[in-house]
């Protein structure tokens, strides 16, 4: 029998984050009183609560049957990695290239082949960019690796 | 011919000594970065914007505030030392090198070791506002009444070590007066707040506090610098009133600073540039028109205001701590 | 000077040519702004701000105030096409907008959010002549008690926003409760959660957490089979009017929208995130067959805009009744201001009044001109969905990380998009709701400060909030309609027994 695993896991996750919360806000910060809270009051309750709920809705999912939806490994890996490849280098290597690069990682798990077209998109990009943030907006960003 | 390591030595040495000087005299070789702590349009901001313009001519390079806001201005010094470069500087207020070390748990700087002080730029002082309905007319009749009810009083500030909480817990402490805090985000909400009634007081800049007084819905009870206003000459100073001692002043105040390590001929010319701008008469009289006094000085002089406020707001933040 | 005198006097100076010219490029600009994602008016003005600095201060205002209404139009454009919300305010017209274009009404979709807008942002500017001395009234004697009180109403009223699982839909709540969380707790000065980083200090940032839940995942979700899906044709003008049945359904939410828009507008602290968020909650709750939201039901679009639009407009009633900023980007309008030597506060109107009425009109002008520029551009919006995705998401990508980078110059703020990014693909696997989720975060703050704040100045006393009348009125309008909720669930649950 496939189970339901979206909320077993969904709710699994989110009890053990709400525990984790509120045993950190209830051991780092002060609780306070009902008529004087303090600033663990909240957090500690609310990890509770989300604890709470994560539970109510994976138990019940361990009974009941569900359909697994494909994950997308390949896109998130590629989508998430260009991103955090774009946060990493826009401060040394400039607006430019970074877009440039994190085009180039973006389209990796896309399905029409070639690389033609991804250094085209490419460089296309890093114009429309350069054109929208560093000349109309004037955004202070540098835009070559030599320009900061 | 055979050179003694020690000639070579030498020589490298002396290259790059005159290349230094060089290099403070070509200075500056390319566009000069200024860190603002704060967001585009805040008061900081816009008060760097007024000294960068003129920069921009008198250094003969583009001059640009590049805004990284966050944790109260301590973000933007961070940023300042990341680049560290003889092209970057960092326009701040007060709290960031004097009181951010006590309120932040990982600054990740050191105002005595890592910054070079280049030099003030101007002060604003507070005032003590309260509502229309509070039957006081001054501050000697507000301290009697806060005397006569013991912890009743509430004012309100931007949140916990903010220039108006410490002002406020100075004033306190002078006058032997005790007031409940009540933390705000915002110098809107804290003022809506007093109009609406729901709390009593609250140390403002004072350009904020003057169009209320105009309409007649606030009362300012007195300034906190040592020298009346131009923009309100007739609001009362402080000092020397109700029990306050004669050189009670607290002033909040933006500085223009470098890294440390930053070459002393260029912070040298960058303090004579800016004492040059500050003697501007329209510049003076816009930064006066959004509650700044300009102040020229030397970058000794800035030095000795941290290490000043450093100790003053360190002694209120110990008594605070000692309360809780 | 009575409100007609005001009026004619506002339209001598909004129409001079100058000023109408930076009213044209302030909404200009603020549509193109609002349509790209990410970067919304905050960032927009920040930007301009400096510009404005060679221009006289009217014009200044009117165009910046452009740019602000005018990117709450474009920011709907995104999201109803790609489920991609321009703004956070515009996250709520995702829920019923693109499941309109994946019925391929984009069309009416888009015809209906522009309609309602301007309705919205029309009736906003008569609430704001006619009512603008009462409602900076309302905002003054606002206490902590109240805001507190209405936001826990507000919570309660859209914690079922499109959601199926009860559990799962307030878990998702309590998730953006703990979020907003983060950063320095305004009442102790304590930094909460943030792992010691003075980067989170203030938070985590809005527009990378609705940029990372809503953008980052779609496009995730989106790439594979992308290229498989048919071309959309091009749309006439026909097929993008409502028929008589969309438009018969639009007035009501429209109105109310306005409403809930601006009330809640007018009030410092909340917005038009806030507003659109409630009216879509108050259209589910009043509906007849509320199971039609969330399914592409044309109240969902029409409610929300109106309500975002009138909130815009409603904003500058504390900014210019009183000189007090209601939010950061009014606080940017007023620096503006300030730059020029015009010092905002309450006796503004009567000391500058081109400023206050020239600028009211230019808000009639602006978003006439809105709804001019925009009917015509549906199509060219909708001929977005004919670019192969595969062209279109690394722009979408490049666009957000951007336009979070533009809020505060933070390549954190990035990083912090991608993990966000990553936890809502997760999000959408398991269907949970992120609406949800920014829902609890974008509240969660301003229950918890005033809640304490309340109790702060009272002393502990709880009885704060059934004392004065205006929280007591919302604490017994939450408990109303919880008992209500559970009571349908109860008798829901008896009929399926029987």
């Amino acid at each position: 029998m496939q189970r339901d695993l979206h909320d077993l896991w969904g709710g699994a996750v989110l009890a053990l984050l709400g525990l984790a919360v509120a045993v950190h806000s209830a051991v780092s910060y002060d609780f306070g009183t009902l008529r004087q809270m303090g600033p663990g009051f909240f957090p500690t309750l609310l990890g509770a609560t989300l604890a709470v709920l994560g539970m109510i809705v994976a138990v019940p999912a361990w009974r009941r049957q569900g359909q697994a939806a494909p994950v997308a490994l390949p896109e998130a890996a590629a989508v998430l990695g260009s991103i955090v490849l774009f946060g990493l280098t826009l401060d040394w290597l400039g607006l430019v290239a970074a877009t440039a690069l994190t085009a180039m990682i973006a389209t990796l798990p896309s399905e029409r082949r070639g690389w033609r077209w991804r250094v085209v998109l490419a460089g296309a990009l890093a114009l429309l960019v350069w054109l929208v943030f560093s000349v109309g907006l004037q955004m202070t960003i540098p835009v070559w690796p030599w320009s900061r | 011919m055979t050179v003694s390591p020690f000639r070579s030595l030498m020589a490298v040495a002396l290259v790059a000594l005159s290349a230094g000087a060089a290099a403070a005299q070509d200075w500056p070789t390319g566009p000069v970065r200024v860190v603002v702590g704060f967001p585009a349009g805040s008061s900081p901001d816009t008060l760097a914007r007024l000294i960068t313009q003129p920069l921009t001519q008198r250094l003969g390079q583009p001059v640009i505030v590049d805004n990284k806001p966050g944790a109260g201005g301590a973000i933007g010094v961070q940023q300042m030392l990341v680049a560290g470069n003889d092209h970057t500087f960092g326009v701040t207020i007060n709290g960031p090198l004097t009181t951010s070390q006590r309120m932040v748990d990982d600054l990740g700087y050191d105002t005595a070791t890592d910054i070079a002080p280049v030099a003030l730029i101007a002060t604003s002082p507070l005032v003590l506002g309260v509502g229309a309905g509070m039957e006081v007319d001054d501050l000697a009749g507000f301290v009697e009444l806060a005397k006569s009810r013991p912890g009743d009083l509430t004012y309100g500030s931007v949140g916990q070590g903010s220039g108006a909480h410490l002002t406020a817990e100075l004033f306190s402490g002078a006058t032997g007066i005790e007031m409940l805090h009540i933390p705000f985000t915002s110098y809107a909400e804290v003022t809506t707040s007093i109009l609406g009634g729901e709390i009593d007081a609250g140390f403002m800049a004072h350009s904020a506090a003057l169009p209320h007084v105009e309409a007649g819905t606030m009362k300012v009870l007195g300034i906190t610098s040592a020298e009346p206003s131009a923009l309100a000459p007739d609001l009362p100073v402080m000092a020397g009133q109700a029990g306050l001692p004669a050189d009670f002043r607290a002033e909040l105040w933006n500085a223009f600073i470098a890294p440390a390590g930053t070459d002393p001929a260029i912070i040298e010319r960058l303090n004579t540039e800016i004492n040059a701008i500050l003697a501007d008469p329209a510049v003076t009289a816009q930064l006066l028109a959004m509650g700044w006094q300009a102040q020229p000085g030397t970058p000794a002089e800035l030095a000795d205001r941290i290490a000043a406020d450093t100790e003053l707001w360190g002694a209120v933040i110990d008594r605070i701590e000692a309360q809780e | 000077m009575s409100a007609a005198e005001g009026l004619i006097f506002g339209l001598g100076v909004a129409l001079q040519p100058t000023i109408m010219l930076y009213c044209l490029i302030g909404v200009v600009l603020g549509t193109l702004i609002g349509v790209l994602p990410g970067i919304g008016a905050m960032a927009a003005i920040s930007l301009l701000l400096p510009i404005t600095y060679y221009i006289p201060p009217e014009a200044a205002l009117v165009m910046l105030a452009g740019v602000y209404y005018g990117s709450q139009y474009g920011g709907a454009v995104a999201s109803i096409l790609l489920r991609l919300p321009g703004t956070p305010q515009s996250v709520v017209t995702a829920l019923d907008g693109y499941p309109m274009t994946q019925q391929g009404r984009a069309g009416v979709a888009l015809f209906a959010s522009m309609v309602s807008s301007f309705a919205g942002s029309i009736l906003g500017i008569v609430v704001l002549v006619l009512l603008a001395s009462w409602l900076s009234a309302v905002a003054t004697s606002f206490g902590a008690a109240d805001y507190a009180a209405m936001m826990v109403l507000g919570l309660v009223a859209a914690s079922t926003i499109g959601a199926a699982a009860p559990a799962k839909a307030l878990a998702m709540v309590v998730l953006g409760l703990i979020l907003g969380c983060v950063g320095t707790d305004v009442n102790s000065g304590v930094q909460r959660l943030n792992f010691g980083s003075t980067q989170l200090m203030d938070g985590i940032n809005l527009v990378a957490l609705a940029m990372g839940l809503f953008g980052v995942a779609e496009v995730i979700g989106g790439i594979r089979g992308a290229e498989r899906h048919g071309v959309p044709e091009r749309v006439s003008f026909a097929q993008m009017m409502p028929g008589r049945d969309d438009a018969r359904r639009m007035v009501g939410p429209t109105l109310r929208g306005t409403g809930v828009g601006s009330f809640f507008g007018a009030l410092p602290g909340t917005g038009s995130t806030i507003s659109s968020f409630l009216s879509y909650a108050l259209e589910r709750r009043i509906a007849r067959r509320p199971e039609r939201f969330g399914k592409g039901a044309i109240e969902g679009v029409a409610g929300p805009e109106a309500a975002n639009n009138a909130a815009a407009i409603t904003a500058f009633v504390p900014t210019l009744t009183l000189g007090i900023p209601g939010d950061p980007i009014m606080a940017l309008m007023l620096g503006a201001l300030v730059i020029h030597g015009v010092q905002p506060g309450p006796m503004m109107i009567e000391a500058r009044p081109e400023m206050f009425w020239g600028l009211v009109v230019s808000f009639g002008i602006g978003n006439l001109l809105l709804l001019i520029l925009n009917l015509p551009l549906i199509g060219i919006w909708v001929s977005i969905l004919r670019i192969p995705f595969r062209w279109l998401y690394p722009a979408i990508i490049v666009f957000v990380c951007l336009g979070v980078y533009s809020v505060r110059g933070s390549t954190f703020d990035i990083l912090a998009v991608a993990v966000i990014g990553a936890a809502g693909y997760a999000l959408i696997l398991a269907s949970f709701s992120p609406a949800l989720l920014l829902l609890g975060f974008v509240l969660g703050p301003l229950i918890e400060t005033n809640l304490r704040r309340a109790l702060l100045i009272s002393r502990g006393d709880p009885m704060v909030f059934l004392e004065r009348p205006i929280a007591a009125f919302f604490v017994c309008a939450s408990v109303a309609l919880l008992l209500l909720s559970a009571a349908q669930s109860f008798r829901r649950r008896g009929r399926r027994a029987a």
